[in-house]
């Protein structure tokens, strides 16, 4: 079923395409420390993918290769179809690449109204003079932004903080924002780091819902990693497990499940 | 209406008129220290650099003269023409961008990520060997600089004050150019930092690097594009001052005066450098007119300094900077 | 104005005020819904055509006179839309709480037998689908907000605004039949059904006719002198009776403008935005607008405070009696117009209240002090005392007459009697049909002569003929020695107390009262933060010992002022806990509305009401809570029990009852 270049049909209906994105033996070393060890797997089109594994697995490693803030030593990673030269974090972002942090970077001091356009700085394209004169084409461009804005801040049910300073937020809010920011950039992948990390239980069945609905509304293509196994295994389609920085397991949720090293390392040698 | 009372008004517009002076340069530090956490003490030899380039496009010189004789031993000193204010400003701003490209290509972008006092201590070697550049591409000597900007006592103010106080008022035409001037640049960068993708681009990353990148916004144009407006400001302030007391080495000390005005409006707001250079002007001219006399006067060379001193004990992070709160 | 047995002026129904509005006021606003951060606006013409066009669809899909038809979901334009249409097509409207777990709505459902349902969002689909398994009876499913439906079976289900659609491309086959059963509504047609919480028991519907709702809403608009200008901020609960009569009942008699919140968590926002004319509110909204303000002003500048202050105070002398119209001196006048100036115009701005001409509040008891300071900045914030069996309005405060400890005169049109027992009893236009399928109940609660039963206990004061209310009639209880136990009136001199949210007291049958009190988090964890105590949750908090110190400094002086009033002064709280957890209408704790269960709450914790009786000084327990998503769980606490000084009361003074 996975081999076929045509995509899949999840077991809820839902039709997955080709490969949007395909990592071919990376390796990522700092200094003498080996972070990711020769792995290899791809992300599909409209797939909600993992990354899992334990504390220190290269999780974090593998998202930040992705995204460009790490640049791998060995390895190539395919794109749509080509292989992407080495990067810098902007211009990956620029290649329709959003990510959320997990520790969130948020711009602390703007309101969330003002950080979720910022999702949207690359659509504008009108330059200073235009912008400058500001009717016409600047007018209708932050109009048409700001709407697109709003649809993701209804869908993300932030409105009641539009105008609030993000530093002001709890938490469980600041997530939510983070995760317009990217969506407004109408990523053609979105990178999610440990979207649950630091959550309760209703905040964590929140986000499960936003990324589920994320995926069916605007049919996005989600990689996510996380280290909550259960929340993980009931969003996504197909699951990556890393351990050591090596790939010990990969396939749908339950496959996943009854791998045997997969069990190892989560239950039998812990290492935090 | 009693004499004191008109002569005070008088001293206060000037001290206005000098805030906005102040403002202006105070700017220059603000912008780049908001977006990059760089405390740019060159920020007062750039506008003297601004100022000397201004005058040697104007005047035809052919940059590094000095240079060039010693080393092939000819005699050029001048391209023979003279350029008109307008396009040299234009040129000079030009100088400026590739001014601040060379900062962030040779020596910022080496610097990312470390202490803030290196950073500072870059700036300070920047400002020397900017000093030193300068010095050998137009030379050393005091030069005068006019733009075409009017000078002189503004003779429908001087009248019609007198008809109404019986006194006349000295304002400078100049002054009062400069003040326009500088309140309108100070409206447009607001309206930059604040309205425009640029400018939005640009206090995102004054907010977060991380988070910056991640939306696709390049470092490294920003930090450009922010030492770029600061040589505009840096341009703008020199043709003010240079027009006023010559272009010269005393120029860049005019960094000196935006230090309290900084301490006074907090390094990171832009509303702070303008009500901080306000208060700057008006307060040691004011300070000036009613006690200078009684301690034999030049109270303009420490006034800021103090005012600013007792500030910092009271309310360290400046009129509108952000707030410090210590958490236990 | 004549009123006719067909109705007053004629306006039988809500499709004839409808039709009336559209017509006279076809221009002026009728709905604002808040969208994408923008109010979006409907006119009376536009609305009209809208309703239609959903009555069509609802005829198409085979809706037949007296279906009923659940709406459920937030205030919304399309979810009143649904209401009034379903009457126009001679189907009876059921307006059900949102915030229902699926086993409440589910008695509701099936009790009414509602075939058609209007489901706000996926959440209230997935409810009614859950329900729907064990019952069979729902034949359509509309829902108003699409997100997250696509892979949902579409054969028994569809977007509201598709029914629109097929309502205006069929209204060739269907107008005729649409106005035949306009035509046939009488002023005696049930026009809504609304379910009462019940702070016992299973849920009741109250069916109200036409006459019930048009009456009331003349008569109630009549009073205020509302106009069709007013402008009002729809954010309770549509299946409360008080939303239905506002929002559908008066707008559509006055034909005023209805705003819908953006969310329920915008409301704060949207009412500045709004700032309504008309406005309505449990006195808790008052209360936590009150807390933030007071919150706000310790973090503003002293200057600000010390002004602050200073007006207040002014405003606390004089504000009340200017606003009824009492004689106050020139200088007085003088002053409070700089503070209006100063800080009540922009205070009130700032709370929404900017343009606020006449409110209410009722369902509690409100503090007085609260309700002073609404009044001191001229805010004409009244009370009113009433029961979705009424229609809403039993009692209401005239202008000029308003006092925080009394609910009112009776409304226009409404008999009132209380009986040998203190129980208060109404007959009125607005005296609803009957409970649905329920002719005991309805038996017992309305006589032969149309005389209704309360409830609750109170007494109309001699010299100025209000009402005031002491408590619910059966919670009026003795203790051990006899002396009388109002459980209420100590409650809400607690909850008077920014810290405190809730109160249960104890006592019935006993020879002294103890608590449960709930700690406001809001304003606790502000004071926790204000002075660096750490707290990880609310149960951390309740436990602080600073915090059990500060609630036992407020039993303190509640306990001294009950201690005054000869009747109650059995009723000081002698001992108390800080409960670990906020009392939850999920818990089944509390009612929709915010009331307490008091049996069920005194069954459930019965473990520490005992310990609060032998003399513990702690008690662990273990708790069950509900997710909002309706599954359990539970959590466990060591609760410390705190002795509060009661003042000595003398023996024969309490007999004297």
């Amino acid at each position: 079923m996975l081999d076929s270049s045509e995509g899949y049909i999840t077991e809820d209906g839902r039709k997955i395409g080709g490969v949007v994105m395909e990592m071919k033996n990376i390796t990522l070393r700092f200094g003498g420390v080996v972070a990711i060890k020769d792995i290899s797997f791809d992300i599909r089109e409209g797939e909600i993918r993992a990354i899992i594994g334990p504390n220190g697995a290269g999780k974090s490693s593998m998202l930040n290769v992705i995204s460009g803030f790490y640049v791998p030593q060995e390895g190539e990673v395919w794109f749509h179809g080509a292989k992407r030269p080495p990067m810098r974090p902007y211009e990956v972002a620029r290649q329709g690449i959003a990510r959320t942090f997990q520790n969130i970077a948020l711009f602390e001091g703007m309101s969330v109204l003002d950080n979720v356009m910022t999702g949207r700085l690359n659509f504008m394209k009108t330059n200073i003079l235009q912008q400058a004169w500001w009717k016409g084409k600047a007018e209708a461009e932050e109009v048409e932004n700001r709407e697109a804005v709003e649809k993701i801040i209804d869908f993300l049910e932030i409105q009641h903080i539009r105008k609030t300073p993000v530093s002001r937020l709890p938490y469980g809010l600041k997530k939510r924002v983070e995760l317009a920011r990217a969506l407004a950039a109408e990523p053609r992948l979105l990178l999610l780091d440990e979207p649950m990390a630091g959550m309760n239980v209703e905040e964590k069945e929140d986000m499960s819902r936003f990324i589920l609905d994320v995926n069916d509304e605007f049919g996005t293509t989600i990689a996510l990693i996380e280290h909550d196994m259960g929340v993980v295994m009931d969003l996504s389609d197909r699951v990556v497990v890393m351990d050591y920085g090596k790939k010990i397991g990969d396939g749908t949720p339950d496959e996943v499940r009854s791998n045997q090293d997969v069990i190892d390392a989560y239950l039998g040698v812990s290492h935090d | 209406m009693p004499e004191q009372f008109v002569f005070a008004m008088e001293v206060i517009l000037n001290g206005l008129m000098a805030g906005v002076l102040y403002a202006l340069v105070a700017l220059g530090f603000v912008l780049i220290y908001k977006a990059s956490g760089i405390f740019n003490y060159a920020q007062g030899v750039m506008a003297l650099f601004a100022a000397m380039t201004l005058v040697g496009i104007m005047n035809g010189q052919v940059p590094f003269a000095h240079l060039i004789n010693a080393t092939f031993g000819t005699h050029v000193h001048s391209f023979g023409w003279n350029v008109p204010a307008f396009v040299a400003i234009l040129l000079t701003m030009g100088v400026m961008v590739l001014l601040a490209w060379a900062v962030q290509r040779f020596v910022m972008r080496h610097l990312v990520g470390q202490e803030p006092i290196i950073l500072f201590m870059a700036t300070i070697g920047l400002a020397y060997f900017l000093e030193g550049v300068a010095d050998l591409m137009w030379g050393s000597e005091i030069k005068t600089l006019d733009v075409g900007l009017p000078q002189g006592i503004n003779l429908w103010i001087d009248e019609s004050t007198f008809n109404i106080f019986g006194y006349g008022f000295f304002l400078d035409n100049l002054d009062i150019v400069a003040t326009v001037i500088a309140a309108l640049l100070v409206a447009a960068l607001v309206a930059f930092s604040q309205y425009t993708k640029q400018g939005r681009a640009m206090r995102a990353v004054a907010d977060d690097h991380q988070a910056a990148l991640s939306v696709g916004i390049s470092l490294n144009f920003i930090w450009i594009m922010v030492w770029s407006v600061a040589g505009f400001v840096a341009l703008v302030a020199g043709i003010m001052w240079g027009t006023k007391s010559g272009v010269q080495f005393s120029l860049s000390l005019i960094a000196l005066k935006a230090l309290p005005v900084l301490m006074l409006g907090g390094f990171t707001s832009i509303p702070g450098a303008i009500v901080g250079g306000l208060i700057i002007g008006v307060g040691e001219k004011l300070f000036e007119f009613a006690v200078g006399p009684l301690v034999g006067g030049a109270t303009e060379n420490w006034f800021a300094y103090v005012l600013a001193l007792i500030f910092l004990v009271f309310r360290p992070q400046g009129l509108f900077g952000e707030k410090i709160i210590e958490r236990v | 104005m004549a009123q006719t047995q067909s109705g007053a002026e004629g306006m039988q129904s809500l499709a004839a005020l409808l039709d009336r509005n559209a017509t006279q006021f076809g221009n002026a606003p009728a709905y604002r819904e808040k969208e994408f951060g923008i109010w979006q606006c409907w006119t009376w013409a536009e609305t009209a055509t809208e309703v239609r066009a959903l009555a069509l669809g609802f005829l198409e899909l085979g809706v037949e006179k007296g279906d009923h038809i659940a709406v459920i979901g937030r205030n919304r334009p399309a979810h009143y839309w649904s209401m009034v249409a379903a009457q126009m097509v001679g189907a009876v409207p059921v307006p059900l709480y949102q915030d229902a777990v699926a086993e409440e709505m589910a008695y509701v459902l099936e009790h009414c037998g509602a075939k058609y349902v209007v489901c706000g969002d996926q959440e209230q689909v997935d409810k009614v689908i859950e329900i729907q398994e064990n019952l069979h009876q729902v034949k359509h499913i509309l829902y108003t907000d699409k997100r997250g439906m696509r892979k949902y079976d579409h054969s028994q289900m569809n977007a509201l605004d598709d029914i629109m659609a097929e309502g205006r491309a069929g209204h060739a086959r269907f107008d005729a039949e649409l106005n035949k059963r306009i035509a046939a509504i009488t002023y005696d047609d049930t026009c809504v059904m609304l379910y009462t919480s019940g702070t016992t028991g299973k849920p009741k519907g109250v069916v109200l006719s036409n006459r019930n709702v048009i009456e009331s809403a003349k008569n109630s608009a009549e009073f205020d002198h509302l106009t069709q200008s007013e402008d009002i901020l729809s954010y309770l609960p549509m299946a409360w009776v008080g939303d239905f009569i506002f929002s559908i009942g008066q707008a559509y008699w006055c034909g005023f403008c209805v705003n819908c919140p953006e969310s329920a968590d915008t409301m704060m926002t949207d009412l500045r935005e709004i700032g309504p004319t008309y406005f309505f509110a449990p006195p808790r909204v008052f209360e936590t607008q009150l807390t933030n303000v007071m919150i706000r002003m310790e973090d503003a500048g002293k200057l600000k405070q010390r002004m602050f202050h200073h007006f207040m105070a002014h405003a606390k002398k004089v504000g009340g009696l200017l606003l009824d119209g009492k004689p106050v001196g020139f200088s007085d006048r003088v002053k409070y117009a700089l503070g209006n100036l100063l800080v009540y115009g922009p205070l009130k701005d700032t709370l929404g209240y900017g343009r606020f001409r006449v409110g209410y509040t009722a369902g509690e008891a409100i503090g007085p002090e609260i309700f002073d300071f609404y009044r001191s900045l001229g805010i004409n914030l009244k009370q009113l005392y009433g029961q979705t069996e009424a229609t809403v309005f039993i009692t209401v405060q005239p202008d000029g007459e308003v006092r925080a400890d009394t609910v009112g005169v009776p409304a226009p049109d409404v008999e009132l009697k209380i009986d040998d027992k203190g129980e208060i009893h109404y007959r009125s236009p607005g005296v609803f049909v009957e409970y649905f399928k329920n002719p005991d109940s309805t038996a017992s609660t309305k006589d032969a002569e149309g005389w209704v039963a309360t409830g609750d206990a109170g007494f109309i004061e001699e010299n100025s003929g209000h009402l005031r209310i002491i408590d619910r009639a059966k919670d009026v209880g003795k203790m051990a020695d006899g002396s009388m136990f109002a459980p209420k009136y100590v409650e809400n001199k607690l909850k008077f107390y920014p810290d405190i949210l809730e109160v249960v007291l104890f006592g019935n049958g006993r020879d002294h009262c103890v608590a449960f009190i709930n700690i406001d988090l809001t304003a606790v964890g502000n004071w926790a933060e204000r002075n660096n105590v750490a707290y990880g949750s609310y149960q951390e908090l309740t436990a602080n010992p600073q915090v059990l110190e500060t609630i036992k400094a407020h039993v303190e002086e509640v306990n001294k002022s009950v201690a005054a009033d000869e009747m109650l002064s059995g009723c000081q709280v002698h001992r108390f806990v800080v409960l670990h957890k906020e009392l939850d209408a999920d818990d089944g704790e509390m009612t929709r509305t915010r009331k307490v269960r008091r049996g069920f709450v005194e069954e459930k914790f019965s473990d520490i009401i005992a310990a609060l009786y032998d003399g513990s000084e702690t008690i662990s327990t273990t708790t069950e809570v509900t997710y909002e998503d309706g599954r359990k769980g539970s959590i466990s606490a060591t609760l410390e029990i705190v002795d509060a000084p009661v003042v000595p009361v003398a023996q024969h003074k309490v007999a004297a009852e």
